[in-house]
């Protein structure tokens, strides 16, 4: 598998309760698999997004709850319309849009989590690395 | 870094800032000033020739500034304070790094580091639509800028940045010119330049430049003052070799108007004006838009209280410190643009459009304020034609 760099970034109740059942039960992931938890996708804005591939993911998986389920109201409605425009974006900057998905669970789809993790894993190592080659912002 | 080292002992000579005579005609003209931030140009000099030791107030003035010039041009002994926060800017950030207060989290900003990456092929024209005449062989090409980008990220404000832009080739076509859009531009840098990130600033250039002489162009048409000043004044000084000429579009069509035979379709709509800071008071075109508008059958055209030099900005610049004091130089500034009874806002630079758009959008405010922004393009665009005498034959 390619040296790809995955950020899954997830709402902290359905898909973090998927992801908590995973490793309880000592499921693997892909390897080179990293999860920012936040307590809703309503938080994630178009800037956080396009920030990972600035930083050099190869791939971002947007992990909600369904929008009937959401704790707080309109969190994975707000991710579905950040989600398509940076998509966009990407697609522009020659990025390419099928590096940025988004996927909704229910607290207890454990074994889906895993397999489209894997399924997204293995699409991105197929692109291989991100023509963005990471720039950081600097820092003190 | 000491706030008295040599590069800023130096830079601070070289603007100019020994000359202030401290009239405070510059912190009595700040638009953020005005607004109620305390922020102040004249004590921000005061501070750094006697007390460079207070470095909190210092570096944390240096992020405040619109860089709308207003100061500038109000100041009796002509320090350059524009230059000074730019490079101050950069100076402090190559130190520190980027402090000043990215709006909208720096997702702009963001795009524009991406474009730094030499391998990016962009796919960035989808916009260009069968009834606009594109050669790609042309000398002359149409700068887009950040349009397409602009057009999906403020989507939710429907300000139809690629309107704008295909409206700018309609009128590059109306003239017989036919631009080639490159596929692969970048970013002009401008707000890079201007929030400290001088280095990622020049690698979009020197990618600009060698865009610009891979394919043949010789001279370079935008509808953005900001990408005019930009590519015109400050992309030379980093990436050096052929001169590529610079052309702001309103100059074109003001240009060639005044050759006769062009006229434009009436409409009976007043109408005001917002001049932008990088057209007016850095590139010096007040009258131009004035003129154009002028020749629009019907138009009443009606002076906001502060306009030309005065002019206020429209609230923030380099998409840098956008809050609540920002909102307070907008809300102002509308009511300015309202008090003269103007149906129409027009502006000649995208950021003004997206930032008073935004403004009247508020939805807390409630009530309607009967004012639409409009950019000078598109008005241009939808009325441009032949006088009914001249038009040329096409036999």
């Amino acid at each position: 598998m390619a040296d790809v760099n995955i950020l899954g970034i997830a709402c902290n109740w359905s898909p973090y309760c998927c992801y908590n059942a995973a490793g309880q039960a000592g499921l693997a992931l892909p390897p080179n698999f990293r999860l920012i938890r936040v307590m809703c996708i309503g938080r994630i804005n178009q800037a956080l997004i396009l920030r990972a591939f600035e930083h050099g993911a190869d791939g971002v998986i947007v992990l909600e709850c369904e929008d009937s389920d959401c704790r707080y109201g309109p969190g994975p409605e707000v991710g579905h319309t950040n989600v398509a425009r940076v998509r966009q974006l990407l697609r522009y900057l020659g990025i390419g849009q099928e590096r940025l998905v988004e996927r909704t669970f229910q607290a207890d789809q454990r074994d889906e989590f895993v397999a489209v993790l894997h399924g997204f894993a293995a699409r991105i190592a197929a692109l291989g690395p991100n023509p963005a080659n990471p720039r950081q912002e600097r820092v003190a | 870094m000491e706030l008295n080292a040599p590069e800023i002992r130096r830079l601070v000579k070289d603007c100019g800032l020994y000359l202030c005579q401290e009239c405070g005609k510059c912190s009595a003209s700040c638009p953020r000033f005005l607004g109620g931030r305390e922020y102040s140009p004249r004590l921000l000099a005061q501070k750094l020739i006697t007390q460079p030791g207070d470095r909190a107030y210092i570096e944390n003035a240096v992020w405040e500034c619109l860089s709308c010039g207003r100061c500038e041009e109000r100041c009796p002994s002509n320090v350059r304070f524009t230059r000074f926060i730019r490079e101050m800017r950069a100076i402090l950030a190559a130190d520190q790094g980027l402090m000043g207060h990215q709006a909208h989290d720096g997702a702009l900003h963001s795009w524009m580091r991406i474009m730094t990456a030499p391998d990016l092929r962009q796919d960035r024209l989808g916009w260009l639509t069968p009834e606009l005449k594109i050669d790609a062989d042309s000398e002359v090409a149409f700068f887009s800028g950040c349009a397409p980008y602009f057009d999906v990220f403020f989507a939710g404000l429907k300000v139809d940045t690629l309107g704008q832009a295909r409206d700018a080739i309609r009128l590059l076509n109306f003239l017989g010119i036919a631009p080639q859009v490159l596929a692969n531009e970048r970013c002009c840098g401008h707000d890079l330049l201007w929030s400290g990130d001088a280095e990622n600033f020049a690698a979009l250039a020197r990618l600009n430049h060698e865009e610009f002489r891979d394919r043949g162009v010789k001279e370079i048409v935008t509808a953005c003052p900001e990408c005019f000043q930009a590519l015109g004044v400050h992309l030379p000084r980093v990436a050096p070799g052929d001169v590529i000429k610079v052309t702001f579009l309103l100059d074109l069509v003001e240009r060639e108007v005044k050759k006769g035979g062009i006229s434009f379709s009436p409409l009976e709509r007043r109408v005001t004006y917002q001049d932008p800071c990088r057209l007016g008071r850095m590139s010096g075109r007040y009258q131009g838009p004035r003129d154009l508008m002028a020749l629009i059958p019907g138009l009443e055209f009606r002076e906001m209280a502060n306009h030309r030099q005065g002019s206020i900005c429209c609230g923030n610049s380099a998409f840098l410190g956008c809050d609540a004091y920002s909102k307070r130089i907008q809300v102002a500034r509308l009511n300015q643009a309202r008090e003269t009874g103007a149906e129409l806002l027009v502006t000649a630079c995208p950021k003004c459009l997206i930032h008073t758009t935004c403004a009247l959008r508020d939805p807390v405010r409630g009530q309607p304020w009967n004012l639409e922004p409009v950019s000078l393009v598109s008005l241009l665009a939808d009325r441009i034609q032949w006088s009914p005498a001249e038009t040329p034959r096409r036999d």
